[in-house]
């Protein structure tokens, strides 16, 4: 479904060269539900970016759903991630001006559906995460894990193969981080991909498959039982040290 | 227009600049469209047709000071003075000189009997002989010239025939032919005129007056007073030649005399348009200065917007909109604010018409300058608010992720 060959990202400022992503490697299947861990400045913003076609990488080969993303028009990128990927991102990113309804309707417009089809779609994913009953509210009269809650329902009301979340939960307190796991989790369970950057070691257990990045590469690890915070590096002739949900992969390069 | 509910959801969200914006183009639509019909009617009148040959015709004065001059011989010798200098195309002695703001008009009488009779409109007059056609440069469109033998000399009671402009004929006779017809100076029956000819167009000397256009020559050669009018017809340029030696050949005629105010008729016309020109120059001013504020108004409005939105913008681009969904967005949402103002202006701008109608008594504002305004004012926000709205769309989309 996703795979990354070689990938670098290089940005380039008058000062200074900053590699982002060097040869990074990765498969991601369809159903795949991955987070992202890795401490901060290592490139998981620019990874989930070059990912959702929000920002072009350097050098590397990009296929997503058999497509190469090398060498798409502004266009073409825009018209995939309207189609293909629903967004979620830390700050939920809603427009403060329009209702939760016109907020989610939004992509739809883009898409070019008729009204009937964005009203059907709007009340759907609104009624997914639990909101339909405010769909004339304002982003700001809503707490936190609601707005994250709006924004989840944005990014599915185009009905997206695939889900790409930067801290979904960055800014909420944990009760209500771990209802918007529980959304992504039954969302993924439907049969999205879902990529999730999070700090949260607890959350990222949750997830089928763990993967770090370090210093702009993937370094795949298996979590230690009972949760323990550091990572264990692992190169593809180790094998998994045990049988948790996290699974191994290999390491980078 | 995908967005046009949503921007309007956005825009009473965030009234005050909007509104602003909103008064600013009430008032400048009001302003333009009456501003630029003012500006067309002074314009339209400083464009009439004069009928002469206005680069061509200069006149001048002498002014006698000798006692006991006989004035009549002393013009036909100063006449045939000026005629012999090179240079020269035609010249006449004349009671006025078009479009110089100042000169003589009358009403006439005319019809077929005392009982029948009637006024003719007000007209200017000018006295002059027989070379008084080809020195205007007016064009004969029926009839015939005066002859030479024709032209009295002295006083204008002498005067027996006329030509009159078309505009004079057409107010007085209407279709009927007007060589042959008979008007009276005074009453009916005193001094008859007997029209002889016709002149396409010959305006008379006070351009704010209505029958500007109505104008008599009169075959007389004025000997009067102790002033008299010439005006000469010479290639264009070639009055400050003329000049110097219209003045020595007079004076070495007879030095006992002042020969002043040369003056061509493109320099009368200014003069005597300069209010009509000053206003509309004005007014032009103000209308660009007017649209140059609203155009500011408008890109700064949407940089502010930019600025403000940079976020969202990235966000919508991350969401799947292409380039031009965000240049539209703009631009939709200002021709919802252009709009609106333009209607209201519009109809703020008749009320000012109908104010300025009855305050100034100028004409009621014709309907296309409110409706011209608006379609200017279309054009200008697409210009105002493209160039500004295609760097937003240069927003990376990254930027969705990137600040929070
Ligand atoms: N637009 C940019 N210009 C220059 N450097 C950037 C830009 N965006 C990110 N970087 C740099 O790239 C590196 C990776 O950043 P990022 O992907 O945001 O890390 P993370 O999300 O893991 O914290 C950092 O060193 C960051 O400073
Ligand atoms: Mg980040």
């Amino acid at each position: 479904m996703l795979s990354m060959k070689s990938i670098s990202k290089v940005f380039k400022t008058d000062l200074v060269e900053t590699h982002a992503l060097r040869d990074f490697n990765l498969e991601v299947k369809e159903g795949e539900f991955v987070a992202v861990t890795g401490p901060s400045g290592s490139g998981k913003t620019t990874f989930l970016n070059i990912a959702g076609l929000l920002e072009g990488f350097t050098h590397g080969d990009y296929f997503l759903d058999g497509v190469n993303i090398s060498n798409l028009s502004d266009n073409k990128s825009a018209a995939i991630r309207n189609e293909k990927i629903g967004f979620i991102f830390q700050g939920f990113n809603l427009i403060p001006d329009l209702n939760l309804a016109e907020n989610v309707e939004v992509p739809l417009r883009y898409r070019g559906f008729n009204a009937a089809e964005r009203k059907r779609r709007v009340q759907h994913a609104l009624e997914q995460v639990g909101l339909a009953a405010r769909m004339k509210h304002l982003p700001s009269q809503l707490s936190g894990g609601q707005q994250q809650r709006v924004a989840i329902a944005r990014a599915l009301a185009g009905e997206p193969r695939f889900l790409l979340a930067d801290e979904p939960t960055g800014n909420l307190d944990s009760m209500m981080a771990r209802q918007v796991m529980e959304l992504l989790e039954e969302i993924n369970k439907a049969g999205t991909t879902i990529i999730m950057v999070t700090h949260d070691p607890e959350l990222a257990r949750r997830a089928q498959r763990n993967i770090q990045i370090v210093d702009g590469q993937v370094c795949d690890f298996t979590m230690y039982q009972g949760g323990a915070e550091k990572p264990h590096l692992v190169s593809d002739t180790e094998s998994p040290s045990d049988g948790q949900q996290a699974q191994t992969e290999q390491v980078a390069g | 227009m995908l967005q046009i509910k949503p921007i309007i959801s956005t825009l009473r969200h965030n009234k005050s600049g909007p509104l602003l914006l909103l008064l600013q183009i009430i008032l400048s639509v009001a302003i333009v469209a009456n501003a630029s019909f003012i500006i067309n009617e002074r314009v339209q009148l400083m464009s009439r047709e004069s009928g002469l040959v206005e680069d061509e015709v200069f006149d001048f004065t002498v002014y006698n000071f000798e006692e006991g001059v006989d004035y009549t011989a002393q013009n036909s010798r100063d006449m045939d003075i000026i005629r012999g200098l090179a240079g020269v195309k035609a010249s006449t002695t004349s009671s006025m000189t078009p479009l110089s703001g100042g000169g003589w008009s009358s009403t006439f009488t005319y019809g077929q009997s005392e009982e029948t009779a009637k006024d003719a409109p007000q007209a200017a007059i000018y006295y002059g002989d027989e070379q008084m056609v080809e020195t205007l440069g007016v064009e004969m469109i029926a009839g015939r010239n005066f002859y030479q033998s024709e032209i009295e000399s002295g006083h204008p009671n002498t005067a027996n025939l006329a030509i009159v402009s078309q505009a004079f004929a057409t107010v007085t006779w209407g279709d009927e032919p007007a060589v042959g017809q008979t008007i009276y100076a005074g009453g009916y029956g005193e001094q008859a005129l007997k029209v002889i000819g016709v002149v396409k167009t010959l305006q008379g000397a006070w351009v704010n007056s209505s029958h500007l256009d109505n104008a008599i020559i009169l075959n007389v050669e004025l000997g009067l007073t102790s002033f008299n009018r010439f005006l000469v017809r010479a290639e264009p340029g070639l009055m400050t030649e003329l000049k110097p030696q219209i003045i020595a050949a007079l004076h070495k005629e007879n030095k006992n005399r002042v020969i002043d105010g040369f003056t061509m008729i493109t320099e009368h016309r200014k003069r005597v348009y300069r209010d009509h020109e000053l206003m509309a120059t004005v007014l032009s001013m103000m209308v660009i200065l007017l649209l140059l504020i609203t155009s500011l108004g408008l890109a700064g409005m949407v940089m502010f917007n930019i600025e403000r939105r940079t976020k969202q913008i990235g966000t919508r681009r991350a969401l799947g909109a292409k380039k031009r969904d965000i240049v539209s967005f703009f631009l939709v949402e200002n021709y919802i604010i252009c709009l609106t103002g333009g209607v209201i202006g519009a109809l703020v701008a008749v009320q000012l018409g109908r104010q300025l109608m009855s305050v100034y008594s100028l004409p009621q504002l014709e309907l296309i300058y409110p409706i011209a305004t608006v379609v200017g004012l279309v054009v200008l926000t697409t210009v105002a608010v493209i160039l500004p709205a295609r760097k937003a769309a240069k927003i990376s989309p990254a930027i969705a992720t990137r600040s929070v």
